[in-house]
């Protein structure tokens, strides 16, 4: 049964739910009414109010139109804490450190792509490694990998696996300033290190996919899209190195709660202040790990590169249009109250969406805004967005980074079989290859939301503007 | 003993076993078939675990934490487990298994982590029982 929460809203779109208990703060949720039905179904509002009792947090806990369930945080759950008084939660970011998409474009058309699909498909799944079968991967050494850490794309692009542009056009660069290999443990450089440059399973994917429909000429000019255009979506993290690094941070996370006098209603929510050892050593790590993520998705679109020139010849070119993270906690400054604040903002599951004119936002895209790449479910679609000036005012730069999950993988499962799922999408005109088993029952389309009602809810809050929607034509599971 | 939870995102289990170091061991059987297919692993070699925590429960996630690092980070495969000594700030025991083999132990989920999200350890009239959730 569905809880009742006492949601208010004057507009259809931004729902609140007034602060009460140990609640700081009240929840924000950007929804449409159908939408909010979905999301009270499982605990993602309860888990949105556990974020808002958090010690320092500031403005609202904010939900996304894909928020769900996750653990500790929703998945599409954006909250800012005061970077001298706050809290820093690795849970807030997650076990997928820096885990975000990366698009990147083509030269060719779908009319192009379309008979030679079937090749293209089957040559990417061949080069790009999901992880899972121990070869492939783009082969470092401890000290690369020290390297890796600190310099993230940087450090791909500056060793064969990328273009000099390619890092540039990634959020923070490619790599954030202020990492500290140091801090992350041999246990996580030993499991990240056969993975650099593989895909990973879950909802991790690769996507051809072609540009289907406009709605901003200038935008998509800048971003160098039109329609017909043939397109890749990469989406991956920090691999194992991620995963452990929130692991290992997380097991000391209880001691030091005590010891910081700091008592949450759920566990995985644990935090320590940001400028307490305990936070400066996993915000490093996280650093690190991040830039891991950067680089990973960087050696993705290499073996990439070399899938298209395989098929099409060595003219093929793909270029990278943008990159971002959607796990992350990051140290940035907005107008609160009229007052100019330094906060950590945790996107769990939430992409950073800066408006027109923002410095971070690279010069060709500067006039148009920070792309926003929005991956739908296979079979659906996917979306390009850029960041508006509401983000700004209301949601400290962020929007959603999803179609977000309706169902379990368990019931994705039930009653289907593999072979006809694929069968119906190769109807559709889809390839899929997957490399695990249950790769391609579990991301069914039908697990996911409606990606267009989740576009359409941020596009009128003012948060973020449609650019362009994407068709798949070939999809590569872990 | 263990049976599959569902959760919107991820996937759980909820282990039961008539002692907690059964329990433990029945969790990590869980985790790894998960992860992995364990028709063909052979117990060829013992690895030891360890792990420490506050708590049974910290225990049981530092536990399996410590389980999937030597699945994913050192490559092993594990026929079973055993747990050799137990109390609340610790646990030990080893793993038989061996390298694993990408042909003979395919992947069947990447686990990336063993989470808190609804985390139970009890005991019951009938026995041990936990429940775990991991992320995918």
């Amino acid at each position: 049964m569905p809880r009742h929460y006492q949601l208010e809203s004057s507009d259809g779109i931004r729902y609140r739910l007034p602060r009460e208990g140990q609640m700081r703060t009240d929840v924000v949720v950007y929804a449409s009414a159908a939408l909010l039905e979905h999301i009270k179904l499982d605990l993602s509002l309860e888990q949105a109010m556990n974020v808002a009792t958090l010690p320092g947090i500031v403005g609202s806990s904010l939900a996304m139109p894909d928020i769900h369930q996750g653990y500790g945080f929703p998945i599409g759950g954006v909250a800012a804490t005061d970077f001298e008084h706050g809290v820093v939660s690795p849970g807030g970011v997650g076990f997928d450190i820096n885990c975000g998409v990366r698009l990147v474009r083509s030269g060719l058309t779908e009319q192009e792509v379309r008979p030679r699909l079937g090749e293209l498909v089957e040559q990417v799944f061949q080069d790009v490694p999901c992880g899972t079968g121990g070869s492939g991967f783009v082969a470092v050494d401890q000290k690369q990998l020290e390297q890796v850490l600190v310099l993230g794309a940087r450090w791909m692009v500056e060793n064969g696996y990328g273009d000099r542009r390619d890092a540039e056009f990634a959020e923070a660069g490619g790599a954030f300033d202020d990492a500290d290999p140091g801090q992350v443990s041999e246990k996580a450089k030993k499991r990240g290190r056969p993975q650099l440059g593989t895909l990973g399973s879950g909802n991790h994917f690769l996507e051809i996919q072609y540009v289907e429909t406009i709605h901003d000429d200038q935008a998509a000019r800048a971003l160098g899209l039109e329609v017909g255009q043939v397109v890749v979506l990469i989406h991956s993290g920090s691999r194992g190195l991620g995963h452990q690094v929130c692991t290992d941070y997380l097991a000391q996370m209880g001691p030091a709660m005590k010891k910081y006098n700091i008592t949450l209603p759920d566990r995985q929510l644990a935090c320590v202040p940001i400028q307490s050892p305990e936070g400066q050593a996993y915000l490093g790590a996280m650093r690190a790990a991040a830039n891991f993520a950067w680089a990973n998705r960087q050696g993705i679109m290499h073996f990439l590169r070399r899938s298209f020139r395989k098929v099409f010849g060595a003219e093929a070119r793909l270029e990278l249009i943008y990159d971002v993270c959607h796990n992350i906690a990051k140290h940035e400054r907005y107008e609160v109250d009229g007052k100019k604040r330094d906060v950590l903002v945790h996107r769990k599951g939430a992409t950073r969406a800066y408006p027109p004119g923002h410095r971070e936002i690279p010069l060709a895209y500067r006039e148009v805004g920070q792309p926003v790449l929005i991956p739908g479910s296979m079979g659906t679609a996917s979306w390009v967005l850029v960041g508006a000036e509401g983000a700004m005012r209301e949601t400290f730069g962020s929007v959603c980074h999803g179609a977000g999950r309706l169902l379990s993988r368990t019931a994705a499962k039930r009653g289907r079989n593999a072979q006809e799922v694929k069968k119906k999408l190769e109807e559709m005109g889809i390839l899929v290859r997957s490399e695990t088993r249950d790769g391609i029952l579990e991301e069914i389309p039908e697990a996911y939301k409606d990606v267009d009602e989740v576009i359409e809810v941020v596009h009128s809050a003012g948060l973020a503007r449609k650019v362009a929607r994407l068709r798949p034509m070939g999809v590569i599971k872990g | 003993m263990f049976e599959l939870l569902e959760h919107t995102a991820d996937i759980g289990f909820r282990a039961r076993a008539s002692t907690l170091g059964e329990l433990f061991e029945t969790a990590a059987v869980a985790l790894e078939s998960i992860a992995l297919e364990t028709e063909a692993i052979e117990p060829r070699q013992e690895y030891r675990l360890e792990a420490t925590g506050e708590d049974y429960e910290s225990l049981l996630v530092n536990w399996l934490s410590e389980v999937l690092y030597w699945i994913d980070g050192e490559q092993l495969a594990f026929h079973h487990f055993r747990v050799t000594a137990l109390t609340p700030a610790g646990v030990s025991g080893w793993g038989l298994g061996e390298r694993r083999d990408p042909a003979r132990h395919r992947a069947k989920l990447i686990v990336k982590a063993v989470t808190y999200h609804q985390l139970h350890v009890a005991e019951t009239p009938e026995g041990w029982v936990a429940e775990v959730y991991l992320d995918i």
